[in-house]
C-alpha cells in the first residue's frame, strides 16, 4: 500500500505529519515534504494511514493499492 | 454619513421558494446559543436568504460550506462579512484572491510554520506556566481576562518579535474592532478608531526599522521591509494591511477557543481526569474543541459570476455565508456530530477554514491550546465554574467568544 498527497489540494493543515511523524515531515512553510509522489507504507502502518487520510481537512490524501 | 449603496434591495430579490429570514447575528446571548441556532438553521433548511443588511444567502450543510471554501474562483474573499460587502478594511492576504494571494501567503507562512512554532515552544511553555502559577495560588480567576486573553496575546507577540508589554495596547484595540465587525452599526465608530490605532502602531514600528541594512532576526515587521512581491518591495499599505490582520486574528481567536475548552473541562471532570491519565489524548481533544466549539459561526464570500449552486441561482456580487459552525456538526458528515468525543479520530473539521485561506496561525493556535491544557492540569487538576451567573458569548457575526469565565478551585493551605 502507498500513500499519495495531492500537492494541488494540500493546504498545509499539518494533520498528516502530526499523526505520522515516523513517515511524514514538514517543510519551511508547514507543508508535508512528500507531495505528488508515492510513499511506500510498511504493513503495520496501513491502518494508521487510512485514519490520516480520513483526517485531512482538504481530502488531499489517498491510499493506492499496488 | 453617506447612505450605504444597496445594489440588490433584499426584499425585492426573488429567491424562488427558499426560506427567508431577517436576522442580525451581532447580538450577544447565553453561552452556546449560536451553536443551538446553527443546529436549528441546519435542521430547518440547507439554504436561506437573510434580508438583513443588503441581503445574503446562508448555506447550513457541510457539503455546501466545503464547496464554498474549495471553489475560490466562484467565491471571492474580497469580503468575508456578508452583511458588509465593501468593508472599510483590507486584510492581506485574507481578502486577496488568486493569483496574488499565494504570493503574500508565502511571505508569511514560514513565520507561522510548525518549525517556527517548535522554535518558540520553550518560551511559550514558560509564558503559559508563569501565568498558570500566578493565578493558581488565588483559588479563583476570570479565566478569560487573566489567562485566555493574556497567553495568546503575549505568545503571538513573541512569535513576531514585538515586546510583550505592548499587549496592553493591542488588547483594547482588538476588543473595539470586534464591537463593529459583526454587523452592529453602533460598533462602527469603535471599529474605525481601533483600526486607526493598530495602523498607527505599525506605521511607527515600520518607520523605526526602515533603512536598516539587514532584517532584525525574529522581527516580522523588519522582515516585511526586506520582503519582495514579484521582485518589488512591499508597499507601506501592503505591510500595514498584513500586520493589522495578524493582530486581529492572532489575539482574538485563540482566546475564544481557550474559553470554550476550559468551560468544557470545568463541566466534565471525568474527561479532565482522562487527559491527566492519558496526556497523549490532549492533541485529539484540542481538535475536537476546534470542531465542536467552532468559533466561526459562518464565513462570508462574494459571488464572482452568476451560477447555480446547491439548488439556488446566485448572482454576481451577491454575498454568501457558509455556516461553518453548523457544518462541523452536520450529521450527514459526522458520526455523533452533536456530541463532544474527547478522543475523536478521523476529525477532518473546518475549524481553521478550508481551501487556500485556511488559517495562517493554526499551528500556533493549536500548540497554545495543547500547552494550556498541559500546564493548567499539571498545577490545577480540579476546577469548576465559580458561581451561578449565566455565561454569555459575543455574537456569531464577530466569532463567538465567552465574555467571562469565572473558575474556582481548592488551594492547599
Amino acid at each position: 500500500m502507498k500513500l499519495l498527497i495531492d500537492g494541488a489540494v494540500c493546504m498545509g493543515h499539518g494533520r498528516c505529519y502530526s499523526a505520522m511523524p515516523d513517515l511524514l515531515t514538514y517543510d519551511e512553510e508547514g507543508f508535508p515534504t512528500v507531495r505528488d509522489e508515492l510513499l511506500a507504507l510498511p504493513d503495520d502502518r496501513v491502518a494508521a494511514a487510512e485514519e490520516v487520510a480520513a483526517t485531512c481537512p482538504e481530502e488531499a490524501i489517498s491510499l493506492i493499492d499496488e | 454619513m453617506t447612505e450605504m449603496a444597496t445594489p440588490q434591495q433584499a426584499p425585492q430579490r426573488d429567491v424562488g421558494g427558499c426560506p427567508v429570514m431577517h436576522r442580525d447575528f451581532a447580538p450577544p446571548g447565553p453561552a452556546g446559543c449560536y451553536w443551538d441556532l446553527a443546529k436549528e438553521l441546519r435542521d430547518g433548511s440547507p439554504v436561506y436568504f437573510n434580508t438583513f443588511a443588503q441581503g445574503y444567502w446562508i448555506f447550513t450543510r457541510h457539503d455546501a460550506v466545503k464547496d464554498i471554501y474549495k471553489t475560490p474562483d466562484l467565491f471571492s474573499s474580497e469580503s468575508f462579512t456578508p452583511w458588509d460587502p465593501e468593508p472599510i478594511y483590507r486584510f492581506v492576504p485574507t481578502q486577496i484572491d488568486a493569483p496574488d494571494h499565494i504570493k503574500y501567503r508565502r511571505i508569511l507562512n514560514p513565520w507561522f510554520s510548525p518549525r517556527s512554532i517548535d522554535g518558540a515552544e520553550d518560551d511559550l511553555r514558560a509564558l503559559c506556566r508563569g501565568l498558570v502559577e500566578e493565578v493558581a495560588a488565588k483559588g479563583s480567576t476570570d479565566f478569560v481576562a487573566e489567562f485566555a486573553l493574556r497567553f495568546p496575546t503575549e505568545g503571538f507577540l513573541r512569535v513576531i518579535g514585538i515586546p510583550p508589554q505592548d499587549a496592553d495596547l493591542f488588547v483594547p484595540w482588538v476588543e473595539d474592532f470586534f464591537a463593529g465587525f459583526g454587523g452592529d452599526p453602533a460598533g462602527q465608530e469603535r471599529m474605525t478608531a481601533a483600526l486607526g490605532g493598530i495602523q498607527a502602531y505599525w506605521a511607527a514600528a515600520l518607520e523605526e526599522r526602515r533603512g536598516e541594512a539587514e532584517p532584525r532576526p525574529g522581527d516580522l515587521a523588519s522582515h516585511l521591509l526586506h520582503a519582495t512581491f514579484e521582485e518589488r518591495p512591499l508597499t507601506d499599505a501592503e505591510m500595514l494591511d498584513m500586520l493589522t490582520v495578524l493582530v486581529l486574528a492572532g489575539l482574538d481567536t485563540t482566546r475564544a477557543e481557550l474559553g470554550y475548552m476550559f468551560r468544557h473541562l470545568a463541566e466534565h471532570p471525568e474527561q479532565r481526569r482522562r487527559l491527566i491519565e492519558e496526556p497523549e489524548l490532549i492533541p485529539l481533544a484540542v481538535e475536537e474543541v476546534l470542531r465542536f466549539y467552532t468559533i466561526i459561526f459562518g464565513d462570508g464570500r462574494k459571488v464572482t459570476r452568476d451560477v447555480q449552486f446547491h439548488g439556488v441561482d446566485l448572482k454576481q456580487g451577491e454575498m454568501v455565508y457558509g455556516l461553518v459552525s453548523a457544518a462541523n456538526r452536520d450529521p450527514d458528515h459526522w458520526e455523533r456530530g452533536e456530541e463532544f468525543v474527547l478522543d475523536r479520530r478521523r476529525n477532518n473539521h473546518m475549524g481553521f477554514a478550508n481551501g487556500p485561506h485556511r488559517c495562517l496561525g493554526m499551528h500556533l493556535a493549536r500548540r497554545e491550546m495543547v500547552l494550556a491544557v498541559q500546564e493548567w492540569l499539571r498545577v490545577i487538576p480540579d476546577f469548576h465554574i465559580d458561581g451561578d451567573e449565566p455565561l454569555t458569548e459575543r455574537g456569531g457575526g464577530s466569532m463567538m467568544t465567552l465574555l467571562k469565565l469565572p473558575l474556582a478551585w481548592e488551594v492547599a493551605s
